[in-house]
């Protein structure tokens, strides 16, 4: 689905991502995770065509995604809170990404329910611009509406950081199930060892822009992540 | 105390994004703050001499004093729309070991500094100087009746704080306004007279200085203890939380593709505070022509009259327009990778502003007042703003990428955006252009093939819509990564 080669960025000659080559197949969950500066969100920036790769391309279903727009109508993400629209509903936000998919109200409507549970009574109906929303609640707005419309690849920044608990367990269900039941590809980065080993079928470490791991995840992967890390 | 919180705001001033920007915007801003100042100095002799001269059998001071509370009432107006208020910035200050009073004192000091309370001293004083040197008035009466208005000035001021802060306030003044309007309007009562009178006692009698200082002292205990009783994280400082309600927006709908952008774009306009400021100074555009229209001299410079005519339609066109992509800077990454043709994006400004020239072409029907040849002026600039100025202007702004946060007021002065070379090259057809489009026609035939021409010019950009939205479009395309940098740095 997603082929990397040999992808890097530098900015001022410092380089901070070096990719010689990365494949995600169709349908995998696939986990990023690093410390600070390891080159994760610049990754997830190169893929979304937010930023010019100093060498190198991504290819999303083979369409290299700093050539063409082709990848934006099955690919979706929610990196930060500038991906949210402060000013709107949340109602008004999903209506709008929902026609951004080709998805009509009432689609939405029923796409919704399906995640009651996750909003928690805290995002429909609240008479709030999303803006006014704690830093959760807006991150729960943000990846549900990440997954309108179907998307074939969906990507998540840091999904689980500012989520109650409750939520974070729903989360994972909610990951587990969309990788399980649908062939969506799903790209995850987190500081969480163990939810990201618990949601991923495949972890990549990533240590100042260059991959140093590449692991099917295992029962053994949480203490060889942490064994690593602990360096 | 005072001197590090001094020292605080100085760095703040200083090492803000936009002071860093390089000399010539500097000088530019300089320019313009001496522009204003020189305005008012200008006006506060003048003033003196052309009520003078045209009033010879009038006391300058009295002719003043008469008129002043209209200039009280368009200050309130103003400041209500415009000035920032510094509020947010004490959240630090509230758990560091500093007594409350100190910073609810800087806090309201801070607010005192502001431009709106120099522009008038800048009027005042220079007429009052002037009213001594070339007057035969007592020094002691001017001298206090100065202060009177300096003490009016800081009065507004503070009252502007609470209209901003209590909608208690805020509503009874309204309600007072209104009904002082009213009143004057069916010739019931007017309030104008015994204003005058007012200020004329106060001028008259030294003493009463102290009117105006018991005033402004306490409205400043008022909004002390407004402050001091809210001082917590959810009381005076806090965002407003208003209840909203999700709005549709159905009827929007027809516009099919553009539907969604559009949508938003109401949205934004609406629930913003900072496009709201925009929408009120494109009002004010509309009486721009109120400056050039009843004056002899322009009659014979029909090219200033074009001029004029354009901006009279094109207020929110230009100023809305030239901060095109920097409205939806905020979630701007948002846009670029969801699944949005750029060009439905631009389309849909588009569209809004060529509406509000529609809606502004409307009420400026009254303007027939001043005889058909204006009216058509303006009509031939409207068309000239829809088919040319507004293409000239979203060009533009994706040159101009300065993140925005969107609900927060502008600060004067503090607002570069549009202060760059290209942009000011990029101004120049929009100004130039309808006074050369209409001059040379005027000039070699005559009036009438004048408008027509610019009517004209107009249409064929109306005509040449797609096309000028494809070149747009590739700059934008072109501009995309340097955009969304720019956009992500912090404000």
């Amino acid at each position: 689905m997603i082929s990397v080669s040999n992808l890097s960025k530098s900015y001022n000659g410092v380089t901070v991502l070096n990719i010689e080559n990365l494949d995600i197949p169709a349908g995998e969950s696939f986990g990023l995770v690093g410390n600070n500066g390891a080159g994760k969100t610049t990754f997830f920036s190169l893929l979304l065509d937010l930023i010019q790769p100093s060498s190198g391309y991504i290819k999303n279903k083979n369409i290299i995604v700093s050539e063409s727009e082709e990848w934006k109508p099955f690919t979706s993400s929610f990196i930060d809170e500038s991906f949210l629209i402060g000013y709107l509903t949340a109602e008004e936000y999903f209506y709008f990404i929902g026609d951004l998919r080709g998805q009509t109200k009432a689609d939405v409507d029923e796409f919704l329910k399906q995640y009651e549970d996750f909003f928690n009574d805290e995002i429909l109906q609240k008479k709030k611009y999303l803006r006014d929303l704690s830093k959760g609640n807006q991150k729960k707005a943000g990846i549900i509406a990440a997954l309108i419309g179907k998307p074939d690849v969906v990507i998540l920044d840091e999904p689980f950081a500012n989520l109650d608990p409750t939520t974070q367990i729903r989360l994972k269900k909610i990951i587990k199930d969309l990788d399980e039941n649908t062939g969506t590809t799903i790209l995850i980065s987190s500081h969480d060892l163990i939810h990201v080993t618990e949601v991923c079928k495949r972890i990549v470490v990533l240590d100042k822009g260059e991959t140093v791991k590449d692991i099917q995840t295992s029962q053994a992967t949480l203490e060889e992540l942490e064994a690593y890390f602990n360096k | 105390m005072f001197k590090r919180f001094i020292a605080l705001e100085w760095k703040q001033f200083s090492r803000s994004s936009y002071f860093q920007k390089g000399i010539a915007i500097k000088i530019l801003l300089a320019l313009g703050a001496l522009y204003f100042i020189g305005m008012a100095a200008f006006m506060g002799v003048a003033g003196y001499f052309g009520i003078q001269k045209f009033m010879p059998d009038k006391d300058p001071i009295t002719v003043v004093n008469n008129f002043v509370i209209y200039w009280f009432l368009a200050d309130m107006v103003f400041r209500y729309f415009l000035q920032q208020l510094p509020v947010l910035n004490i959240k630090p200050y509230m758990v560091i070991p500093i007594k409350r009073s100190t910073v609810i004192h800087f806090l309201l000091g801070k607010t005192s500094v502001s431009f709106f309370n120099f522009l008038p001293m800048f009027f005042f004083l220079p007429f009052s100087i002037t009213s001594l040197v070339n007057g035969d008035y007592a020094v002691i009466n001017v001298v206090a009746w100065f202060f009177s208005m300096l003490f009016f000035t800081l009065s507004i001021n503070y009252l502007n704080f609470l209209l901003n802060k209590n909608n208690k306030v805020f509503y009874g003044i309204l309600t007072v306004l209104v009904a002082a309007g009213l009143l004057q309007y069916y010739q019931v009562y007017s309030i104008t007279e015994p204003a005058g009178y007012f200020f004329n006692t106060i001028y008259e009698k030294p003493y009463a200085v102290i009117i105006p200082l018991l005033l402004m002292v306490m409205l400043y205990r008022f909004n002390f203890k407004f402050v001091r009783k809210d001082f917590y994280l959810d009381g005076a400082i806090s965002k407003e939380t208003k209840e909203v309600h999700t709005q549709e927006l159905t009827w929007l709908n027809r516009f099919g593709k553009v539907a969604p952008f559009l949508k938003n774009d109401v949205r934004m306009i609406i629930r913003n505070k900072r496009p709201k400021q925009v929408l009120f100074m494109s009002f004010l555009f509309l009486f721009y022509g109120l400056i050039f229209y009843p004056q002899e001299s322009y009659q014979d410079m029909p090219a200033f009259l074009a001029f004029a005519s354009m901006f009279v339609t094109g207020g929110f066109l230009m100023s809305f327009g030239q901060l095109v992509p920097s409205w939806d800077s905020e979630y701007y990454k948002l846009l670029m990778s969801q699944n949005i043709p750029y060009r439905e994006y631009l389309k849909s400004k588009w569209s809004l502003m060529v509406v509000a020239v529609v809606i502004s072409f409307i009420l400026s029907t009254p303007y027939i007042y001043f005889g058909w040849d204006i009216f058509g002026m303006i009509a031939a600039g409207a068309l000239f703003n829809m088919g040319l100025n507004s293409f000239i202007t979203l060009y533009g702004g994706v040159l101009n990428q300065v993140p925005m946060e969107l609900n927060v007021k502008a600060k004067a002065f503090s607002n570069t955006q549009g202060f760059n070379p290209t942009q000011l090259l990029i101004a120049l057809p929009k100004i130039f252009g309808p006074m050369l489009i209409f001059y040379l026609p005027y000039k070699f035939i005559n009036f009438e093939t004048g408008i027509i021409c610019l009517a004209v010019s107009g249409v064929l950009g109306l005509a040449f819509t797609n096309f000028f939205l494809n070149q747009i479009e590739k700059v934008y395309q072109k501009q995309k990564y340097k955009t969304i940098a720019a956009f992500s740095e912090k404000k």
